[in-house]
């Protein structure tokens, strides 16, 4: 299949894959919650330098699954993008994404007010599993760029169905803001704050 | 709606998640995976041996309106008051694991599958799980929607 191709031909940059890399090193100590808890910083540190988080889970006490590691740190599928700002392309138009929407909005609603940008070639109203009433946001796709950003011009901070909604792209070329302390290096970055003094 | 500003809330604070469903038997070891990063990158595994024994493996970087939305649907969920030591633990039939960061909340939830809502029902927390398994729905559909839209394949 034409997807297998497009895995191998795509590589992933082996740095992002901290998140992930905590499995190798947990020690197994079911005992104690919070001698368990002390064994996970690998997460937390790859994405804060903040105060200790409060962890809560058997996930925390559990031996891991040593398999984590290879599920998820292979190669992944992506479209080709040169990871600069600014919004992506899909396969076969723009999504755009809208929040705010009213939980007894029906696709017609939807249809109107974005069908004047251009024709929608896809929308999904997807509802709450709960109530069956709308989850509160969708997502359309227009096959042109112009259409989409338009939308978004026109009704993000717009009102429908008497509640503001916000309209923005769905897909990003490239990560938003690292933050600081993501840097993992420990001369990575120094806090200004005189309390994380050691 | 969700409250903006507090660590709690939909826009404040680091947010990661991650949700796996999966078992070992006949077919190997047949799992879906999904998650999201403080980044915005969205990463979704998906092997299936039966039929056919491709893994599918998709990852795209989302928008912070996109995240937005991903906390919002958790906090409004109100799963990190939950816990799991009462919930069925993972067996032979499979194991559902979820791990979200929001704010200055870890968790860390292993559990069985859950077949339907009978199987809430007749657990030892049936409000707690209830909530896990509509969250979970709920945010298995916004993934499916996220990826099917933006590679146009079915992602189940």
């Amino acid at each position: 299949m034409a997807n297998a191709a497009d895995v191998d031909a795509l590589d992933f940059e082996p740095d992002d894959d901290d998140l992930m890399d905590e499995d190798a090193t947990v020690d197994v100590d079911a005992s104690s919650p919070t001698t368990a808890a002390a064994h996970i910083p690998k997460l937390k540190s790859a994405i804060t330098s903040s105060a200790p988080k409060k962890t809560k889970g058997r996930g925390f006490r559990e031996e891991t699954d040593p398999g984590r590691t290879n599920r998820m740190s292979g190669r992944f599928d992506s479209l080709d993008s040169d990871g600069g700002p600014g919004p992506e392309r899909s396969i076969e138009g723009w999504i755009i994404l809208v929040t705010g929407v009213h939980e007894e909005a029906q696709e017609d609603d939807l249809q109107n007010a974005f069908g004047e940008f251009g024709e929608i070639k896809n929308l999904h109203l997807n509802l709450d599993r709960r109530t069956g009433f709308v989850k509160g946001y969708a997502l359309i796709e227009y096959e042109n760029y112009e259409e989409a950003e338009k939308a978004i011009a026109s009704m993000d901070g717009g009102e429908l169905l008497t509640q503001t909604v916000n309209v923005d792209w769905a897909f990003s070329r490239g990560p938003f803001k690292r933050r600081n302390d993501r840097r993992r290096s420990p001369h990575g970055h120094r806090s200004r704050s005189p309390r994380r003094r050691f | 709606m969700a409250e903006e500003e507090n660590g709690g809330g939909a826009a404040a604070g680091e947010f990661y998640l991650r949700y796996y469903v999966g078992h070992k038997g006949k077919f190997g070891h047949e799992f879906l995976e999904f998650e999201f990063r403080p980044d915005g990158k969205l990463r979704y595994a998906n092997n299936s041996n039966y039929k056919n024994d491709t893994m599918i493996r998709k990852e795209v970087f989302l928008t912070p309106s996109v995240l937005k939305e991903c906390r919002r649907i958790v906090s409004d969920s109100e799963i990190m008051k939950e816990d799991d030591n009462n919930w069925p633990e993972p067996d032979r039939v499979g194991r559902q694991e979820l791990e979200i960061v929001m704010g200055n909340e870890h968790i860390s939830f292993t559990t069985s599958k859950i077949g339907s809502l009978m199987d809430v029902q007749t657990s030892k927390d049936p409000e707690g799980l209830r909530i896990f398994y509509y969250l979970v729905q709920d945010l298995k559909c916004f993934v499916f929607s996220l990826i099917s839209l933006h590679f146009k394949i079915k992602p189940i």
